[in-house]
């Protein structure tokens, strides 16, 4: 068996004399599609951010894809590590002013080394795998479209043919769905899977009809613990409406989560 | 609100009482006259003399001898030649001027932009620099830069280029205070190098604004510029100041109307760019 993608032990995130995230043990083999689930604040984008590399230090041990997170990366370690981990995050994250197919193209930089870092020409076959990205996600019509001209289900379709374009080996999506109507949201779902094809798939969903097809395996956070690890066969409506009770009796509170960005605003231009 | 108004009413009423207090508020022995000659001077703007001066013109002493005769369309018409070469070293002290001033302001909008988060000492250091020099008039860096490095252009457009940096480090710093954090993490998380993280999310996102900031800084200077010949910087300043001690308000006229030409035009042009860029 090949090593995990993922492993997790005795994990603790804690910021502003808060614990985040606070897991025993989690393992998460190559292939896996792994639902998410839990109440606001329960850590699930802090397991996604410290997954991905953007989390400040932590206590315990955490590798992912081989590299050890606990420990601060080298900036080319740091830059492999993003290279294969590919993120789609709640926002639409676009880069305003360019096309949808330089949006698309950026999925690529990890990959460009040597004098291409500082030139913005990408070569043909960058170009063709580009627009054949944004083809999958039936938007090759759009592709000299600005990304600010686009609607928000074109935005996160790009973002869709940008992660395409990263071929990651570790998806981590974060309330994919977060901003688009029902009929959106289960096309979104639909390529994400489908981008995910040979990846490891991690999703932090709210909405469990759409559970079934983006994830195998559901873990349940609660209050920065893992509150249970089940197959996505397991999972009963009264497990969800238990872990989303409030400890407070605040039934109805289910808004949007608002984390995706980092509490420390600045371009760290040098990481 | 009502406070500040009241405040603002009394400091305008204490403004005027006291001047005519102190009959500091005469407008001179005859206004209207003076006004009228000085309209009528300005209505025949010299260059207009070109086509219609005397080309003759005797100048004689008090018991009628002939002094000497001139071609007014040749004054003229040299005077236009020396406007034209003024215009241009104008315009060439605010081009530089301006874009020195931009070269200047960059790092120190780098150092002030709030989410860039450089060392606090380094940020109130640049700050500090960029306030001074936004409160230092150019005309004023412009008398001490003669001092310097003598008359001529090359004091024009270093007093340009430090009045205007503190203005382009203002508006540059803001354009980038204004940028898409999360655009720019996305790029990052991709695993582009910081200098890609430049090239494609944070220069596409600024340079509009900075070519925009530049536009409007460079027209600004173009009128500013014209001022500095006044201290001795050359150009259309250097035309105005003659004009004015010899009172000859039909060349100010001509000058002027070459003023307003060159920024209505600059103007014309730079309102253009910018919309191609937004």
């Amino acid at each position: 068996m090949s090593a995990p993608v993922i492993a997790m032990d005795s994990l603790v995130c804690a910021a502003g004399g808060r614990t985040l995230l606070d897991i025993a043990e989690l393992r998460v083999q190559p292939g896996e599609r792994v639902g998410v689930v839990g109440p606001n604040g329960a850590g699930k984008s802090t397991l996604l951010r410290a997954l991905s590399g953007f989390m400040p230090p932590m206590h315990g041990q955490l590798e992912v894809l081989g590299h050890l997170l606990q420990t601060a990366l080298t900036a080319a370690e740091l830059r492999q590590l993003r290279q294969e981990v590919g993120q789609v995050l709640q926002g639409l994250h676009l880069v305003a002013r360019l096309s949808a197919l330089d949006n698309v193209l950026i999925g690529c930089l990890g990959r460009i080394s040597g004098w291409r870092h500082w030139s913005r020409r990408f070569t043909a076959t960058e170009n063709a795998q580009a627009r054949a990205a944004l083809q999958a996600v039936g938007l090759q019509t759009r592709a000299a479209t600005r990304a600010d001209q686009l609607s928000g289900g074109e935005r996160q379709k790009v973002a869709m043919a940008r992660l395409l374009m990263q071929q990651p080996r570790l998806i981590l999506a974060d309330e994919p769905t977060a901003a688009l109507d029902p009929a959106a949201a289960i096309e979104v779902c639909q390529l994400l899977a489908q981008a995910a094809r040979g990846a490891t798939l991690i999703t932090v969903v709210h909405n469990p009809a759409l559970l079934a097809g983006l994830a195998d395996r559901v873990i349940g956070l609660r209050a920065g613990r893992i509150a249970f690890d089940l197959p996505v066969a397991e999972v009963s409506e009264a497990l969800l409406a238990e872990l989303y009770r409030p400890a407070s009796e605040q039934q109805n509170q289910r808004q949007p989560e608002a984390l995706a960005t980092p509490p420390n605003h600045s371009i760290e231009v040098c990481s | 609100m009502g406070w500040l108004a009241l405040a603002y009413a009394l400091l305008v009423a204490l403004c005027l009482g006291s001047l005519i207090q102190e009959d500091e508020l005469s407008m001179g022995r005859n206004p209207i006259a003076n006004l009228l000659k000085t309209a009528g001077d300005f209505a025949h703007p010299s260059f207009l003399d070109v086509w219609l001066g005397n080309p003759a013109l005797e100048y004689r002493s008090d018991d009628g001898t002939l002094l000497r005769v001139e071609n007014r369309q040749d004054v003229e018409r040299n005077y236009l030649a020396g406007l034209a070469e003024a215009t241009w070293t104008t315009l060439r002290i605010a081009t530089l001027g301006s874009l020195l001033g931009a070269l200047l302001s960059l790092p120190l909008a780098l150092l002030t932009a709030r989410n860039l988060a450089a060392p606090r000492p380094l940020a109130w250091l640049a700050k500090g620099i960029l306030d001074v020099v936004r409160s230092i008039h150019t005309l004023v860096f412009g008398l001490v830069l003669v001092g310097i490095v003598g008359l001529g252009p090359t004091a024009g457009i270093l007093a340009i280029g430090l009045h205007s940096m503190g203005t382009y480090g203002k508006l540059f710093s803001e354009a980038i205070e204004s940028l898409d954090m999360a655009a720019i993490n996305a790029v990052r998380s991709v695993g582009a190098s910081p200098a890609q993280v430049f090239l494609h999310a944070i220069w596409p996102a600024v340079m509009p604004q900075f070519i925009s900031s530049h536009l409007y800084i460079w027209e600004f200077n173009i009128r500013d510029s014209t001022i500095l010949g006044i201290i001795g910087a050359g150009g259309l300043g250097l035309l105005i100041t003659e004009a004015t001690s010899l009172f000859q308000w039909g060349r100010l006229s001509t000058v002027l109307i070459v003023v307003v030409i060159l920024v209505a035009s600059f103007d014309a042009m730079s309102r253009r760019i910018r919309a191609a860029l937004l």
